[in-house]
């Protein structure tokens, strides 16, 4: 049983209140809740692209699998390209040390390497790596999550049902749970997206907890209703708590699209989008579909204008 | 009259009143039980029961065109039913009869019924108020019937006063039957009956008859009345605009007759009576004709149908539906002609011109009554030979004239007769002539003389043509070809009764067709199939090709001639098939007259192809038709053709099914890859290892992780290397079994000791160590174990092994055990030719019976070597020496590949985008999925559209507005979600993505558009007009109602698009050429053509007056001035065009003279900006549908610059 700091924190870090885990202060070193504390808040980090703060935070020579784990998904997420294959080896080695019994951690440490080198194995699309790693029959729900986006990441929302009313059964009313239920309700409608609606406004009403993710969250949802003047304002709301945010940006610039702002507005934060955030998948799409387009034009000869 | 044909039974209560509908087979019937029940006669089934009368129901009708049924019954009420099935019920009840209603009647085009009631009255009703309209008072006892008249405004009635009497009730017409009587305010309710004396009058009254009358008509046609009563007489009265008076009267009947009834097509009459009889008299004559009798009921009622031979009538315990003749006209066909006789003449009719011309007169052939049963054709000779059922059985021998003549010839002056069932021509000069009766066949000479006796080897009921000398006689069981020369039987089939014979065109085949069964022949009989059929079969003709055409009474069908049929057509009312030609089937109709059904022959004629292995013919059918559904690939399969069905099939499921089925393993590889389920990969192992296709084999194992079999496969292929990986394999996977399994199979004896050790088995890998002679590991075990050589002495010392595993002789590692080629078949060819597209349109042998009969027989013949052809199963075990030759495979199969499949857990599904693109034809859609290849090819293909480039943002933002992305878990890449147009719908087979553009929001920009035209801002309108049409292009309609609107959009923003360019260029002009007035002219007058608003006309037009006065063209300015009067303007505009039209009427003259006619019509040509009349050469934009000059087809639209000109389009497509 959790304490409820560690509760709160875990809470945080599921609805993506990353930033407010960032600024929190860990409790004392000898307390039992210091190395989950810590392992969230670097996670934190991760999560918020800064990989740089997560591995200063990460005391150096710790020999618990977790901590080692995190370092290694941190520098996964810090590496270039070329050299991300040393970081996924670490992972990949933690994923085989933890079988043993030799190794320095709980369970739940054991569970969270799974979690984080199944992250990395996803990010780097090895998805079926991913799935053996995380291993489909886990009791761990933070795996379950992962297994269940990326069963829904490949257009298979019949396996995440599957995975999800196989986690029902053990993992009752959690919050991740819920949060499961409602990603894969963003996938396939169900219900016209009520589920995850209701989730998100449910999360907003927190009193205990305030996460701009939730709202970008529920923005995104409100587009998939169509309710685009809504989500505009959600995403709006959103963005003025964290400006920089480049999935709140991204919803926005397609909620403007779908009308909620001119057409000049649009284009603007759009441009704004592609050059504040030049990876974000968005952006990347778009510039692989543009080049389709001028591949689809080139196969139409244009007749000369006539006159 | 020698029939009468029941067509079918019902047994009930008595029948008291009955009625046909009009183009169902349904009968009505009201019963003494108070039940009134539908019948569909043609099936014999009960359809509907209406059960709310109280007590016996006499009276039944059914609306001549609406589902309406009305009955009258002895509870004084009328009530009017909907006989639709799926709303079955009492639409209303008119009260009001005092008594019994006896009849009831819909009018044939009024809303108005006729009701006759025991209260001595008759009553009009409008069946839209729901009102008694009229009531005819004058009888003065039961009115027993009451008629309308089927075209004038007259009644006729019968009642127990023993009068029959006709009204005049054209005062109803006049009137304003809705409101009761209008001439007479004081009464409209029903009861006061003298309101409704003033629109209807007495105009006959018939008396005659000793008796109640019970029954009295009209004749359709004619100004005769029949009439029925108790007096046993049925009487005919005539009519004239002035009187009516008793022509004639018919005795026979012996008890009160119920009910008689003019036919509706001949000269008879058809009564039925208390004397248990139905009796058909002559109209002509009024003599009785046939009489029939039933044992024990009592005939109350008489019903004919409208247009068709059918009668009905009801009795003491149920109902009868009854024809009086056989309606199958006798006819032959003789090349392009048809033969046949209709009222008896007999005519030809030309299947190519449609040419139907009387040739002779039969009427004196037989009983006036009876139509001719057969015709025989001899073309030799022209001559033909009737048969007919009366009198016993005569044939007559007649000489058809050459040209048909003005007075058509009759066949008693020159006919050749005689008696016989049955007679036909069996060579030029000879004819056959049956006697049943004495069971001989006489053979006479054309002078009717007989030449020839024949005892038949069967009991004879009919003969057909059986070929050249021979005969077909059909007997009760069988059907015998006979041989007319040698006298002998040359081959008997088994069969019911055959009842027509039909020879296909080059006399190969021949149909013997029976009630309920087709036979389908040779012409020796030594093969033949037979068809059964649930329903009647009523005739047939061959197609060219050897596909047997026929009707049954409610379809027209095909069958091949091996035996396989199907449906063709529905029929509603059954015909004579006489000839098949191309999509045209020739028919005779009930009445024998010559019709046309077209039918789309593509099903069989692909049957017909397949059987004959016509590939070209398949291949031509495949790529025009879309017939290949389920069905055909169902047949395909069916008839052991999977590889050809795998050649068309698209759903991944069914094509692994066929591949497996016929062996073609690399397209069952592919689609297992596709379908990835466990039990395809098994299937596919399966099959591949019959075939010996080991490497099909392996990659099957692999992708089921079935370790075992693998490791049993690479020991059989001798793959050494693959073994010693799957002990990796096997030790990664932590299975010590695999291990030593594969280290037994590897020969890997160290393999097998270090499982063992590492299982903790020391004893048995000491025992393996030692006796395959390593020492040094031995010793080593037995330290590990903590022992020493002491410590097991008592064990036991077993030689050295020498036991290996088989060495590979032949290394099959790399190579798979030769098979037989496939073969490539024609389709592979094709596919590999890549013109599936360029199959050649087969000549299709209609009117060549010659070639398609020729090649019929040799599909015959063939078609057991079909099936030799293609057994899958077998082909990839034989060995062929002089086939392939080993060929080292190249391809390396890294076993890391194994690896890499043993973590498989999902393969992707469908994704959205990909439903997106399934589930709509509408570009706009494609362009949300991200699909701009199919996209642009529809604009393309459904507007013209060529030049992409312009719409290159309006794609982009489309698609970027139609997905949005959520990372719900920390770290991980966001989802990428795709935005629904309606989020309540999330099935796969539904979803659409999300209207990006509106078509509010593009009519808004439109707006703004014209918002530019008022400013001025005519550069910026251009714009906006070009973008408003580009955005249109991606716009999502869902509704008729959305594509008008959308349709309108478009041409009011090409108008102003035009209009706006043409002022530009006019600007243009001016400042670049301000000498060039005329065209600045010219140009200012077409902008006032273009369809503007009207403040934006006014616009125009003032532009154009001030253009035209400063250029002195005072007339032209004249006229724009009166136009923009036209468009009420503001005074201050009023004024100003006042004057310019008075100083044009001042100087009605035009200094410079320009070329704009506006009084003729004309378009602009949106390039050279100059007018198109009307009547003159254009072409149009495929998109805005703009106007050219022919010059420029072909090229780019200037307007939109998004068309090419001229380019032929689909338009949108209509997915609501």
């Amino acid at each position: 049983m959790d304490s409820s700091e560690l509760y709160h924190v875990k809470q945080q870090f599921i609805l993506g209140a990353f930033k407010t885990l960032v600024n929190l202060t860990l409790p004392d070193p000898n307390s039992s809740d210091y190395t989950p504390t810590l392992l969230y808040q670097a996670r934190a980090h991760i999560a918020l692209n800064d990989p740089q703060s997560a591995l200063q935070l990460i005391p150096t020579g710790s020999e618990n699998v977790a901590v080692k784990a995190v370092a290694s998904l941190a520098r996964y997420i810090a590496a270039s390209e070329t050299d991300q294959e040393s970081s996924l080896e670490e992972l990949r080695d933690l994923a085989v040390e933890i079988e043993g019994d030799d190794v320095e951690g709980d369970d739940r440490d054991r569970a969270l390497v799974r979690v984080l080198a199944g992250t990395a194995f996803a990010r780097a699309g090895e998805v079926e790596e991913a799935l053996e790693t995380l291993g489909v029959d886990t009791e761990d729900l933070e795996a379950v999550a992962i297994i269940v986006q990326i069963y829904l990441s490949i257009n298979r929302p019949d396996l995440a049902k599957k995975q999800f009313e196989r986690s029902k059964r053990w993992a009752e009313d959690d919050l991740l749970l819920q949060l499961i239920e409602s990603t894969i309700g963003l996938v396939t409608g169900k219900d016209a997206y009520a589920n995850t609606s209701s989730f998100y406004t449910e999360q907003l009403g927190n009193p205990s907890l305030t996460s701009p993710h939730v709202l970008t969250a529920r923005g995104v949802t409100r587009i998939l209703r169509n309710e685009i003047s809504e989500a505009k304002s959600d995403l709006e709301e959103s963005l003025e708590q964290q400006t920089a945010d480049a999935e709140t940006l991204a919803a926005l610039v397609v909620a403007a699209g779908l009308g909620a702002l001119k057409k000049v507005d649009t284009d603007e934060l759009w441009a704004r989008l592609a050059t504040e955030h030049p990876t974000h998948p968005l952006v990347i799409d778009m510039a692989s579909k543009a080049e389709l387009f001028d591949e689809c034009v080139g196969k139409f000869a244009v007749p000369p204008l006539a006159g | 009259m020698s029939v009468m044909l029941t067509k079918f039974e019902s047994k009930s209560n008595r029948v008291k009143g009955l009625a046909f509908h009009p183009t169902q087979p349904l009968l009505a019937a009201a019963l003494h039980n108070g039940s009134v029940q539908l019948w569909n006669y043609r099936m014999g089934v009960l359809v509907d029961r209406f059960e709310e009368h109280e007590g016996p129901v006499r009276g039944v009708a059914i609306h001549p065109s609406r589902a309406l049924l009305v009955t009258g019954g002895d509870d004084y009420k009328i009530k009017v039913w909907d006989i639709r099935p799926q709303n079955r019920r009492c639409l209303f009840t008119l009260h009001g009869h005092l008594d019994y209603v006896r009849t009831v009647q819909f009018h044939h085009e009024m809303p108005w019924i006729i009701s006759s009631s025991d209260d001595q009255t008759i009553r009009i009703w409008n069946s839209t108020s729901r009102n008694c309209i009229a009531v005819l008072t004058g009888h003065s006892h039961y009115v027993m019937s009451a008629q309308f008249h089927p075209k004038e405004d007259l009644v006729v009635s019968a009642s127990m006063d023993q009068t029959v009497r006709v009204w005049d009730i054209s005062g109803l017409r006049k009137g304003s039957p809705n409101q009761g009587g209008p001439s007479n305010p004081g009464g409209s309710g029903p009861g006061t009956f003298e309101t409704f004396d003033s629109f209807s009058t007495v105009k006959y009254v018939l008396e005659g008859h000793d008796r109640g009358v019970n029954y009295a008509m009209f004749h359709p046609t004619l100004p005769l009345i029949i009439s029925a009563a108790d007096d046993r007489v049925i009487k005919i009265w005539r009519m004239s605009e002035t009187k009516a008076w008793e022509v004639d009267s018919c005795r026979g009947h012996f008890n009160n007759v119920s009910s008689a009834l003019f036919h509706p097509k001949h000269e008879l009459i058809v009564s039925c009576g208390e004397d248990k009889t139905v009796r058909v008299w002559d109209l002509a004559k009024r003599t009785a004709i046939q009489t029939f009798r039933r044992e024990h009921d009592r005939f109350w009622i008489l019903a004919a149908h409208p247009n068709l031979n059918l009668f009905a009538a009801g009795h003491d315990s149920g109902l009868i539906v009854f024809k009086l003749e056989r309606e199958r006209p006798a006819f032959a066909v003789h090349q392009d002609s048809l033969y046949y006789v209709r009222d008896k003449y007999v005519r030809s009719y030309d299947f190519n011109t449609g040419a139907d011309i009387g040739l002779l007169s039969v009427r004196k052939f037989g009983s006036p009554y009876v139509p001719p049963r057969t015709l025989s054709f001899n073309p030799a000779e022209r001559a033909v030979i009737l048969t007919i059922s009366s009198d016993n059985g005569l044939f007559e021998l007649t000489n058809l004239p050459q040209q048909a003549q003005g007075e058509v010839k009759d066949s008693s002056v020159d006919g050749k007769k005689g008696n016989g069932q049955s007679s036909i021509f069996v060579a030029r000069n000879r004819f056959a002539v049956l006697n049943k009766a004495t069971q001989i066949i006489e053979v006479r000479d054309l002078s009717n003389a007989v030449v020839k006796t024949i005892k038949p080897p069967v009991q004879t009921n009919e003969i057909f043509y059986g070929g050249t000398a021979s005969l077909i006689l059909s007997s009760t069981s069988t059907v015998v070809l006979y041989d007319i020369q040698q006298q002998k039987t040359i081959a008997e089939i088994n069969s019911p009764p055959v009842k027509y014979v039909i020879w296909s065109g080059d006399g190969a085949l021949v149909a013997l067709m029976s009630k309920h069964t087709i036979t389908i022949a040779n012409k020796t009989f030594s093969t033949h199939s037979l068809i059964h059929e649930t329903i009647r079969i009523k005739s047939g003709a061959w197609d060219d090709a050897g596909v047997f055409i026929y009707s049954t009474l409610n379809h027209v069908k095909y069958c091949l001639s091996q035996g396989d049929h199907g449906v063709i057509c529905t029929l509603d009312n059954p015909v004579y098939l006489t000839r098949v030609k191309g999509k045209t089937v020739h028919c005779l109709d009930r009445s024998a007259r010559p019709r046309t059904i077209t039918f789309d022959p593509t099903e069989y004629r692909f049957k017909l192809a397949l059987l004959r292995n016509n590939y070209e013919e398949m291949l031509y059918i495949i790529r025009t038709s879309t017939l290949l559904g389920q069905s055909i690939i169902a047949y395909l399969q069916q008839k052991g053709f999977p590889e050809i069905a795998l050649h068309f099939v698209e759903d991944t499921n069914t094509r692994f099914e066929l591949a497996i089925e016929c062996g073609n393993l690399d397209v069952a590889m592919e689609t297992a890859k596709s379908i990835d389920r466990v039990e395809c990969w098994e299937r596919l192992a399966q099959q591949a290892l019959k075939q010996g296709n080991h490497k099909i084999v392996e990659k099957a194992y692999q992708q089921t992780k079935n370790f075992d079999k693998l490791s049993f496969l690479y020991l059989a292929t001798g793959s050494t290397d693959k073994l010693s990986k799957m002990q990796k394999i096997a030790e990664a996977r932590g299975d010590p079994m695999s291990r030593f399994h594969n280290a037994l199979y590897a020969g890997d004896v160290f393999g097998r000791i270090s499982v063992m050790r590492d299982v903790g088995l020391y004893p048995l890998a000491y025992l393996t160590a030692k006796t395959n002679g390593l020492e040094e590991i031995a010793a080593e075990i037995l330290e590990v174990a903590g022992l020493t050589e002491a410590d097991i002495d008592d064990v036991p010392t077993f030689p050295s092994s020498d036991l290996k595993p088989p060495p590979v002789v032949t290394s099959t590692t790399n190579i798979n055990w030769p098979s037989v080629s496939a073969g490539e078949n024609f389709f592979d060819r094709v596919l590999a030719d890549g013109n599936l597209e360029g199959g050649v349109e087969p000549a299709y042998v209609n009117g060549d019976a010659q070639a398609g009969a020729s090649s019929a027989l040799d599909a015959w013949a063939r078609e057991e070597e079909v099936h030799d052809d293609i057994d899958p199963e077998e082909e990839g075990w034989e060995l062929d020496a002089h086939g392939e030759e080993f060929q080292p495979e190249h391809g390396d199969d890294e076993p890391a590949a194994v690896e890499e499949e043993l973590g498989a857990g999902a393969t992707p599904g469908v994704s959205e985008t990909e439903l997106w693109v399934r589930n709509s034809p509408l570009a706009a859609d494609h362009v949300a999925a991200g699909s701009f290849e199919t996209a642009t090819q529809l604009l393309n293909r459904q507007l013209g559209i060529v030049n992409f480039a312009l719409l290159k943002p309006l794609f982009l933002s489309v698609y970027r507005s139609s997905h949005t992305y959520l990372s719900p878990v920390a770290s991980l890449p966001p989802l990428h979600l795709h935005i629904r147009r309606n989020p309540t719908e999330s099935s796969p087979s539904r979803v659409l993505p999300v209207a990006a553009r509106s078509l509010q929001s593009v009519r808004v920009e439109l707006a703004e558009g014209y918002r530019f035209v008022s400013g001025n801002k005519l550069t910026e309108a251009q714009g906006t007009f070009r973008s408003v049409l580009m955005a249109l292009l991606l716009v999502v309609l869902s509704s008729d109602e959305e594509a008008k609107q959308w349709r309108e959009t478009v041409t009011a923003a090409r108008e102003y698009l035009l209009g706006v360019s043409i002022e530009l260029e006019r600007r243009r002009v001016a400042e670049a050429e301000p000498d060039n007035v005329r065209r600045n002219l010219e140009l200012a007058a077409y902008f006032t053509q273009c369809e503007l608003q009207a403040p934006h006309m006014q616009i125009a037009l003032r532009s154009a007056i001030g253009v035209f006065a400063k250029a002195n063209n005072q007339a032209h300015a004249a006229r724009f001035a009166k136009r923009l009067l036209e468009l009420k303007p503001d005074p201050k505009i009023v004024a100003q065009a006042r004057q310019r039209i008075a100083a044009g009427d001042r100087n009605p003259r035009n200094a410079v003279e320009v070329s704009y006619d506006e009084f003729t019509p004309f378009e602009i040509c949106a390039v050279t900006y100059t007018p198109i009349y009307k009547g003159s050469p254009s072409i149009h934009c495929p998109y805005t549908d703009a106007s050219y000059l022919p010059q420029f087809k072909g090229s780019l639209d200037p307007l939109t610059q998004l068309t090419e000109i001229g380019a032929a389009a689909s338009g949108l497509p209509a997915p609501w």
